[in-house]
Formats: C-alpha cells, structure tokens, sequence
C-alpha cells in the first residue's frame, strides 16, 4: 500500500515538480500512514528507485538515437574499466544511488518526525 | 538528546538533497541530470523531434508558417521582416540555444561563469582583446541604425519568446550537465556571435616570430627567405587585369620599420593564423557552364565541431525569399541563394592585426609616449565571476592604437603572440559599419548592383564575396575595411612612439580588389593572394598558400559544359599540387639511397597518384614526411624554442626545386659536415617513417591509408564531452588540397548553386545535423554523407502552400491576442 502510494504520488508530482519531489511525498505519506521505521525507509527507496529507474528504462527505449551511451561516455570517459559496461546500466546504478537514499532518509524522517510531534504531546 | 534521535534522517535526507542539487568540480549535479522527469534522458527523442501544432507567442504581429523537411530544415514564412526575424530566432533557439549562448560566453570572456576557474586565463585573453567592449560598443551605435536595430531587436524577441516558455525539462542536456540556466537574449549578444567569428578569422598575427627572424639574420636574409610575393601563385584578380582607378598616394615608408621587445619581455605567445581557417569559393559564368548560367560553389573551412557552426534554414516574408546557412546567433541567411542570385564567402587574410611596443611613463601605465608627446591610457576595470559566485579582478589599458593586450611578464598567460607591454591595432575592434546589414540586403539582393550596395555596409574582417546572377554576372570582391599601409607596414611589431607607424587610414573601398566577368569564364578564390604585385597597396607579405587556387584554377580553366555535379566533384578533388611540384625532385633524391629505394614505403610513394584519397598509402607518407623535411631544414636555424618563423612553403619548394646547394641545407648544429639537401631529405624521411611504423605498425594498405593516418575528427565545443562529438570519420583531403579536410578542420559547409531565370536548383550539406541535441537523430545524420562527398538536394520552396513529400512537419506561430 505504501509502496503504490509513493510509486502513483511521486509519479504524479514529479512530472511537474523539481527532481527531489520524491522526497517531500515520501516524507508526508510515511508522516501520515504510522510505519516501523526500517519499513519506512526500504519502501521508500524502493519505490523512489522503481519510479525513476522504471521511466528511465521506458524513456531509453523510446528513444530513436542512444543519448544514454553519450552522457554515459562523460562518466566513463577517464574510467576505462566502466567504459564495457552498457551504458543504460551506469544511468540505472547512478539514478539508484540518488533515489535510494534520498527517498529512503526522506520516509524514514516522516515516521520520525511524526514520533517526535507525537511524544511531545 | 531526543530530538537528535528523531532529527537526523530529516538532516541526512536535506544534506543529500544539497549534494546531488549542484555540481561538484567537474561532477555534475546528479539528482537533475539522472532523475529522468527532468534530467538528461527527457533530452532523448523519440521520431523527429518536431511536433505538429500552433504555438501562441507575444510579440509577433502576424501569424508565420514553418515548415520543416526531412533534414529538419526549417522555411519560414512570415507576413513581414519584423515577424521574419523574430520567428528565425525563436526557430534557431529551438535547436541550438545552448551553442548559440555558449558561443556569446566565448567572446564576452564569461566562461568562468559557467565552466569555473580553469576558463579564467583564456577569458583574460578574449576581455584583453577587446571583444566585448567592441561589441558593446557596436551594439550602442547600431541603436541609431532603425534598420539594423530593428533585425537585432526582433531577433531578440524570438530568442527570449523560446527562453520564456522552456520548461526545465526540456533545456539543452548541456546547461543540464553544466548546470546553469540560459540568460535573456539581446542585440548585444548577437553582435557578440559576429566578433567570435572576427576573432577567428583574424585573430592570429605572425609579427612577434618575424620581428624575431630579423633581429636575428637581418634584412638581406628576410627578402631572400620572406618574400613579400610568392614564386608560385594564381591571384583572386586575375593577372593581367587592369585596375580601373586611380589610386592614392601610399605613404612613404619610415626609416624604422619595426620595433623589436626588449629580452627582458619575451615572456609572451601570440596564436599564429590558423591554416586550416580557409575557404574555396567560385562561380562559373554561362560560356562555361551546361545550363548557359552562372553556377556558384562554396565551401568554408572552420574548425569542425558538434553542435555544427552552420545552421540551414529559408526566410520568407514579402521581401524576400531565401535559403542558405545561418550562424547560430545572428540575424540573416550568412551563406546562400534566393530566386536571382546566389552568394558566398571565403576570408580574405590580409593583415589586420598589428602590435605596437608602447614606452610607457612609469609603472603605473597611465600615460604613454606617442608623436612627440605623452598621452593618457584609458583603464576598465574588468570583473570575472566565478562559477561559485567569487569574483576576480583586472585592470585592462588602452592606447589610442588599442587594447594592451599583456603588460605584465605572467606564466599563465593564455595565448602568446602578444606582446608585453604591446597595443593592439585589430580591424576587429572597428566599431563603424554594420556587417550584418550586408546579409541582409545580400539575402534580398536580385542582381549586381545590389550586391555591391550590399557590400558597402561591411567592416571586418574582409571576406571574398563571390557572387553570380542569373542576370548571368559572376564576380568576386575582396570586401571589408583595409588599411591604408606602407610597404611592410605591420609585417614586423610596430613601434607606438612613432606617428608613422599608425594605420594611414584606408583603402578606398572600390578600389578594394575584385573582379566582374573576367575573360576567363569564372571567378574564384581560395584566400590566396587577392592581387598580383601591381595592386597598387600594401595588403600583406603572405596569404594563404597557394596549392588549393592553382588546383581550384586549373580544372575551371579546363572545365567546360560545367554542371553542379562538376563543381560538386571539384569540391571534393584530393589533387595534391604541392605533391606534383616538389615530389619529383625528392624521389630523384630519395632513389639515391640504397635502403630507401628497396623500402616499402618508397615503393609506395613513387607509386601515389598525387591523390589524398582515403585509401591512399602515398598520401600518409607524403604528409607526414613534410613535417620532418620543413624540420629538417629549417629546425636548425629558425628553431621553435626561439620563438623563429620557418619560411613559407612555397619558399621552401623553391629552393627544393632551384636553389639545391643553398646554404640552409647545411645543418649549423653539425659544424664539422656540410649536409646537402640529399643528406636532408633522406634522414627526414628515415625519421618520417619510423613515426608512421611505431604508430600504424608495417606499411600496410588497411593501417597506413591516408584516412587512417589523418583521423579526421568532429568534436564538442566542450572538450570534455568526448561521447558528444565523432571520432575516426573517415575520408580523404588535407590541408593543402581543394578538399581541406584534415584532423580538426574542413569544409563546415558546401554549396552549390546553380541559377536558372526560373527557380535555382541548389546542392549543399554540413558536417553535423541541424539539432543541437545529441539526442536527436538530427544531431549528426549529415557527417557520413558528408564525408562520402554527398550533397543534399535543397528544398527551395516558392510558396508556403507549396506541396512537396518532404515537407514533413507545419508549425504555426500565432501573435498573442488574435
């Protein structure tokens, strides 16, 4: 449930949201729906990275020319030992060490916070 | 203790959001570039590209029609100028806004801004020659100029109404691996895109190195070694031509000639011209041609890079109709053709860039010593921004000659030619004219005497423009401002005290040098010699060498019944001119040397057919070899490390050729042996050719062919982007050759234009694509046909309503509020 709710919120607002939206809607939904912490954080990240990988694996094969390889080429350029690696999967390792705990910390501090708010009161 | 334990991950979640926000050195910001909502992978487009549809823009006053072709080549059609230019910007900015403003970085010196410190020496250097102070300048004056005002002031508003409306995820992948955002366009900016193009095609001077040559051997030496004609040439005016007008008087020539820099400031490098910046253009008159009209041919030289310099488009209004290439930038079709008349350019050359050794009060360089008395600097104060917002600091002076380009002894100055403690006099800091007014009435010009009013208006550098109509007129004009100059006035550095060393004012600009419906048929230029020796002034003591004009002269002599597919393969031609002049005395000599003769690579040079074709072995050993031979005759004296100019290789194949037991062939390093040229000759080859071994392996046809060998490569104009550009394209030319493709440099655009008194048919095509966005599929998609040698057909449409199968997409921009 939580897991969908990223997936189909972040969607939403990362269309018209800069490109840490995941982030806030991570926070406010694990704010909102009470979660065991560690459940908090993998399903965030898990979500943030099916998100992102999943439109990035859909835009790359649309695609007509392979922009993937060329900006892959950047990273790879002064690393000959990543330069054999196809390039969709150093775009698909490098969104997910972005996502992942961006989105993971970010659903972990909602349940966190929301501890917080409530031991206080 | 509490709140620690629930605060953290809300710190870590913030903290990593920061990091993967902005770039780090050279990491670029991770979070925008790979989320795929607004990173790079939006950038990745699927078809075309192009979408169907009406877009509503402020600003227009009428609706304006574009459609695009199957090379995505935009025709616009629009319901007056204003509204013609405005939509040629917002067109252009659509595919190349990223290069275009890059490109204004460039020659504002702002590139620190967006790349960091590392740019700061080489914007030092392009705010120390004055470019956008110019450009400034140039734009405040042209304010008064309500024609040319308003072209810059519409093409603005296209630029900024496509800025307005660009939504994050769609910026150009490079301001998204950068990370920085476009700024408004303005006039300025566009005025910015023509002093990068003034700046390349004159911004080298071989002064400094000269001045070194005579300080060092003396004047006998420099006559003998530096002609102020060459052996070998074949002028733009033919010879024999006679000029029809009386000229004014020359200034007579002081009695000191140059001004050489003390030791003490030999800390300076000044780029030298580049030969590779060149260009062929040529038109054949009816006598020649099939059709019984002109046909009209152009191929500029520039570096080749990704995005392409050029840009195809066809601007329609009520006034005009025209097709050709534009600058990314600029308003106005550069290179191209309309319904009468077709027009091209190559650069002139001609010395426009002299340096002037100022002898300054004291240290403080606010007063210097100029005809008898001493005259105030003027100083800017120029600011620098870092990309992390820090900002440095520089004092730039001015002569009345010009800019001081370096007055201090500093390591990390960029660029070397240029004196410290030297003013620079450069035609591209002229402020008057307005170049861009030329392509303006060049683009709706209909016959001859439009294209000579149109020629008025332009200031620098000098261009050949080569023009034909189907009035049936060919012509070329040296065109441009050139100063009026002593002989050898500039040749070596000047000396700023003296009042007779500034430029004595200027050539009257009809008395320029060119040509109409010479005798011969046809008209050409390859920026040669614009003259022969009696041009009655002083334009320079070298051009461009000489082998392209004799190649590109001798076949339109002999052509005949000319089509556009003879002057496509004339474009193309790999003759080696210089091959066929000096390549039978070296093989005499070569022969005279047992193991060369048996080798294989003698074999195969004695083989060549004076082609550099892409298969040719004799073309890499050739090429290569004249390195070490020019090395081997001149390293010894005129050595590199001296800051020495080696003579001209038309002087060098002369004294090959005629003068065998000259002096210089003897190595001065080498006291104890007198070498001849055969000792020369053999021992450069020998090194030649183990070069080529350790790097291709054993002469081999597949390795050592010539295309191999050259590597001609199409990079981005950001270095570091490899992944961007293309390496290894592979075909034939060189530097010397009509088909001057060599490494890094060719032909950035070929033309071919064949008049009609009905509707023109035109060929061309450039080394790229015309979208700036490695991932389109319109990025690159001309490079292999292009190497092949290929022209496209152009679609030249008569009328908006025109059908035709390539039309493949119909934007309509609509004014706001109708």
């Amino acid at each position: 449930m939580l897991y969908i709710l990223i997936l189909l919120l972040g969607g939403a607002f990362s269309y018209f949201g800069p490109w840490w939206t995941i982030a806030p809607v991570s926070f406010v939904i694990c704010f909102c729906l009470p979660q065991k912490p560690s459940a908090a954080f993998w399903t965030s990240a898990f979500a943030g990275v099916t998100l992102w990988v999943g439109y990035s694996v859909y835009l790359h094969i649309g695609a007509d020319t392979d922009l993937t390889a060329r900006v892959a080429g950047i990273f790879t350029a002064g690393v000959p030992a990543l330069a054999d690696m196809p390039a969709i999967a150093l775009v698909v390792i490098l969104a997910t060490l972005v996502v992942a705990p961006v989105s993971g910390f970010a659903g972990l501090a909602g349940v966190k916070i929301r501890q917080l708010i409530r031991s206080s009161l | 203790m509490k709140l620690v334990r629930h605060l953290w991950p809300l710190l870590v979640a913030l903290m990593l959001m920061y990091m993967f926000h902005r770039s780090w050195g050279v990491i670029p910001p991770l979070g925008k570039l790979f989320n795929p909502f607004v990173g790079f992978l939006q950038n990745a487009e699927q078809g075309s590209g192009i979408r169907d549809g009406e877009i509503v823009l402020a600003g227009l006053r009428g609706a304006v029609t574009v459609w695009y072709d199957d090379n995505a080549v935009p025709h616009i059609f629009a319901q007056n100028d204003d509204d013609l230019y405005f939509a040629q910007g917002y067109v252009i900015a659509k595919d190349r806004l990223w290069q275009m403003e890059f490109y204004s970085l460039v020659a504002a010196g702002r590139l620190t801004e967006v790349v960091g410190p590392g740019a700061l020496e080489y914007d030092r250097y392009n705010r120390r020659i004055g470019m956008a102070r110019t450009a400034a300048n140039i734009t405040e004056k042209l304010k008064n100029d309500t024609v040319a005002n308003r072209i810059l002031t519409a093409y603005a508003a296209g630029v900024n109404a496509y800025i307005d409306q660009l939504a994050a995820r769609d910026l150009p992948v490079e301001y998204k691996l950068l990370n920085y955002k476009p700024e408004r366009w303005s006039p300025y900016k566009s005025i910015l895109m023509l002093m990068n193009m003034r700046h390349t095609l004159s911004g080298g001077s071989y002064d400094y190195r000269l001045t070194n040559v005579l300080t060092e051997y003396g004047p006998d030496v420099m006559a003998d070694l530096f002609p102020d004609y060459p052996a070998i040439e074949s002028p733009i005016v033919p010879q024999g031509t006679p000029w029809a007008f009386s000229p004014l008087a020359v200034p007579a020539a002081p009695n000191v000639v140059a001004a050489p820099p003390d030791t003490a400031l030999l800390a300076f490098h000044v780029p030298e011209p580049r030969p590779e910046v060149g260009s062929n253009n040529w038109a054949v008159g009816g006598r020649k041609s099939a059709t019984g009209l002109p046909i009209l041919a152009n191929d500029p030289h520039l570096q080749l890079t990704l995005p392409s310099i050029w840009y195809q488009m066809q601007l329609s209004s009520p006034n005009e109709n025209v097709y050709g290439v534009a600058l990314p930038g600029t308003p106005a079709i550069i290179i191209g053709f309309n319904k009468d008349v077709a027009w091209g350019v190559t650069n002139t050359g001609s010395d426009v860039m002299d340096f002037y050794r100022i002898r300054f009060r004291d240290a403080t360089l606010r007063t210097y010593w100029h005809d008898g008395q001493w005259k105030p600097t003027t100083r800017y104060i120029e600011t620098y921004r870092m990309k992390d917002g820090s900002k440095v600091q520089d004092t730039l002076y001015y002569t009345h000659q010009g800019p001081i380009v370096y007055h201090e002894k500093r390591s990390t100055n960029y660029s070397s030619n240029i004196p410290v403690g030297y003013a620079m006099r450069w035609i591209a800091n002229e402020t008057d004219g307005a170049d861009l007014l030329t392509f303006h009435y060049l683009n709706r010009a209909t016959d001859y005497e439009d294209y000579r009013k149109a020629l008025t208006y332009f200031t620098a550098p000098a261009q050949n423009f080569v023009f034909s109509s189907n009035g049936g007129d060919i012509a070329i004009v040296s065109n441009g401002k050139l100063p009026l100059k002593w002989k050898e006035q500039g040749k070596y550095l000047l000396d700023g005290t003296l009042g007779a060393h500034d430029w004595q004012g200027w050539i009257p600009r009809e008395q320029n040098p060119g040509v109409k419906n010479p005798p011969r048929g046809f008209v050409s230029s390859a920026n040669q010699f614009p003259a022969d020796t009696t041009y009655p002034y002083y334009l320079d003591w070298r051009f461009a060498h000489s082998s392209r004009a004799i190649r590109i002269n001798e076949r339109l002599d002999a052509m005949m019944h000319a089509t556009a597919d003879s002057l496509r393969v004339l474009q193309n031609d790999n003759y080696n001119v210089d091959a066929r002049r000096i390549l039978p005395r070296l093989l005499t000599s070569l022969a005279l040397n047992d193991s060369i003769r048996q080798s294989a690579e003698y074999a195969a040079l004695a083989r060549w057919n004076y082609r550099n074709d892409a298969d040719a072995v004799g073309a890499s050993i050739f090429e290569n070899w004249l390195d070490d031979l020019l090395r081997g005759i001149w390293g010894d004296e005129f050595p590199a490390e001296k800051r020495l100019l080696y003579p001209s290789l038309d002087r060098t194949f002369e004294l090959i050729n005629n003068e065998p037991g000259a002096k210089w062939f003897d190595r001065v390093d080498t006291p104890d042996t007198i070498e001849t040229i055969d000792d020369i000759v053999h021992g450069s080859f020998k090194t030649a050719m183990a070069k080529l071994r350790e790097r291709f392996g054993e002469l081999s046809a597949r390795t050592w062919a010539w295309a191999n060998v050259k590597q001609t490569r199409i990079a981005h104009l950001v270095p570091n982007f490899t992944s961007f550009g293309r390496k290894n394209v592979l075909n034939g030319g060189g530097s010397g050759v009509v088909n001057a493709t060599s490494r890094t440099h060719g032909p950035s655009w070929r033309m071919v234009v064949q008049l009609d008194t009905d509707w023109p048919v035109a060929y061309g095509l450039y080394p790229g694509g015309q979208s700036g966005n490695p991932g389109s599929k319109y990025y690159d998609n001309m490079i292999d046909r292009w190497a092949a040698g290929q022209l496209d057909t152009l679609l030249f449409m008569k009328r908006v309503d025109e059908q035709s199968e390539r039309l493949l997409h119909r934007t309509s921009l609509k004014p706001k509020n109708q």
